[in-house]
């Protein structure tokens, strides 16, 4: 009898732990993040035995974190370096799940003043100090305020390649540092001479992105131009799987590349890759 | 403590030993250069701490005086209450304040590009350390027996000499530590300080120039901590930053722990 019972009580162990919860964090691009946090929600109404606590950091984080193991899934919204993509070789896995455009945003004010097109020339000048006041460009006799990112950020490094020429360029006309895209995002809309970088999905009334001079043509930051291959400033959004992690972070990761997880990518902005 | 330090020392060694001392006053970071100068850091601390103080100080014991030896008791104990929960709110409250009213209203008083800048800093954090400042140096006028007061009345002084030949020499060791607890705080603070200050590794042009964007050294260390891998010279130079900052505070600490003899410090 008490056998019995210590073996019961050795099996509903077991089975308590077998059914626990499994908490995993994935940290990193705050461009990722929003597809991230809505499929892990989507996915636990689903699998509640599975938590993804999402969080940003950006995307320079979101690499160290998974070649130093503190995070279960990585998020990155640029390539990775040579460097870092020896560390990862081997032992983990990186995923494209969509695509998106870096736009070139402005504040309302200057949107509405007339700078609606800028060409790639015209915004490395800006970002290298060259040009300082919005009147050189055709708008308003006013002071830029040019809004770089933290050098960790994969919006900075898919911004500074595609303009400056490389992804660590500096930007000596740059008179503020921002970090995540939320942040970001509040420095533009609350100001009325700002241009910045910020991916297609953060655009809003307040927050305007410009057209692209490409060859004569102006391309708007637009999914569809992503699609098409004409928008100079897109890029893929990367999800890094170590091979040792759990098959239930497997099949979360098989569930962002899921019809219904390409919903949430469309859902948020982005360009699905399925 | 010395654990503190030793692990500073060692995990920024590879910095000295390849850059040397004389990053401390080179004024270009950029790491993915091997540039890691730190004066612009050191500078934008230097000026939010100065700046910090100028303001917290006078209101600080204003605010002291007049609540210990103005208002009648029961005020007291009200404002008391007051900068007690002030001093228990969370950095980043401060932070967040600071991002929505002190911000747009710098940019707008002094037509700037952006109110991201040392002014904001320094602002923000004389608002952190006014409580600490108030209640120590409330504490020690409190401590001065009655007696002294009674004597200083005695003799005929009016509310003035009272005020600033009997009671602040006497207060003077518990304000003291208030001035240097708050030192100590500015020099750490980092969340409040980040969202508020702009970031820009630059010096300030012209060095007294407090209403550009600048870096401090404890919003770098935040900002840059995650991306750096460890031990990468990044990561080492960001050691040293806080290497500094740790020996900036031990120096603070120990004066504050000097036995103080009148108007010593």
């Amino acid at each position: 009898m008490i056998k019995e019972s210590i073996f019961l009580m050795a099996a509903m162990c077991v089975s308590i732990s077998a059914q626990a919860v499994e908490r995993i964090s994935a940290v990193g691009s705050t461009t990722v993040l929003p597809v991230m946090a809505q499929a892990a929600e989507a996915y636990h109404a689903m699998h509640p035995d599975l938590t993804v606590t999402v969080s940003g950091g950006g995307s320079g984080v979101g690499i160290a974190s998974i070649i130093q193991g503190t995070a279960q899934l990585g998020m990155a919204s640029r390539e990775t370096s040579p460097e870092e993509q020896a560390k990862l070789d081997g032992h983990v896995d990186n995923i494209v799940i969509a695509s998106d455009a870096v736009a070139v945003v402005v504040s309302k004010a200057v949107y509405e003043s007339g700078i609606q097109q800028l060409s790639i020339a015209q915004i490395a000048a800006i970002y290298r100090g060259k040009i300082r006041n919005w009147k050189e460009l055709g708008g308003l006799d006013k002071r830029i305020l040019v809004i770089d990112k933290e050098a960790s950020r994969g919006t900075r490094h898919v911004f500074a390649k595609a303009v400056l020429g490389s992804s660590h360029a500096r930007a000596e006309g740059a008179s503020i540092i921002s970090g995540s895209n939320n942040e970001e995002q509040m420095i533009v809309s609350r100001s009325d001479n700002a241009i910045g970088m910020l991916s297609n999905a953060w655009l809003n009334d307040e927050v305007r992105g410009v057209d692209v001079l490409v060859d004569g043509k102006a391309i708007a930051p637009t999914i569809e131009h992503v699609r098409d291959g004409s928008y100079p400033i897109a890029r893929g959004l990367h999800i890094f799987l170590p091979h040792n992690a759990t098959a239930e972070t497997k099949d979360f990761v098989q569930f962002l590349l899921s019809k219904q997880g390409q919903a949430i990518v469309k859902h948020v902005g982005y360009l699905p890759v399925r | 403590m010395l654990i503190l330090l030793w692990f500073l020392v060692d995990a920024s060694w590879p910095f000295w030993h390849d850059f040397g001392i004389s990053q401390l006053w080179a004024s270009e970071w950029y790491p993915y250069e091997s540039l890691y100068g730190l004066l612009p850091a050191i500078i934008g601390t230097a000026w939010a701490m100065l700046i910090a103080m100028f303001i917290a100080v006078p209101c600080g014991l204003a605010a002291a005086i007049v609540s210990s030896e103005i208002l009648p008791i029961t005020w007291q104990s009200w404002m008391r209450l007051g900068m007690e929960m002030l001093a228990g709110i969370p950095s980043v409250v401060y932070g967040l304040i600071g991002l929505w009213v002190l911000l747009p209203w710098l940019q707008n008083t002094f037509d700037l590009l952006t109110g991201h800048n040392l002014l904001a800093a320094g602002m923000i954090l004389s608002l952190m350390i006014l409580p600490t400042m108030m209640v120590m140096s409330q504490d020690a006028l409190r401590l001065i027996p009655i007696e002294q007061r009674e004597a200083a009345m005695n003799m005929g002084m009016n509310w003035s000499q009272r005020l600033l030949r009997v009671l602040l020499p006497q207060a003077w060791p518990g304000i003291r530590s208030g001035i240097l607890l708050g030192l100590g705080r500015s020099l750490g603070e980092t969340m409040a300080v980040m969202l508020v200050v702009g970031s820009l590794d630059r010096v300030p042009q012209p060095i007294y120039n407090i209403l550009e964007p600048a870096q401090t050294l404890t919003s770098r260390i935040g900002r840059e901590m995650g991306e750096a891998a460890f031990g990468s010279m990044h990561f080492s130079a960001l050691m040293a930053c806080g290497l500094v900052l740790a020996v900036a505070a031990i120096c603070l600490s120990l004066l504050a722990q000097r036995k103080s003899k009148g108007f010593v410090l």
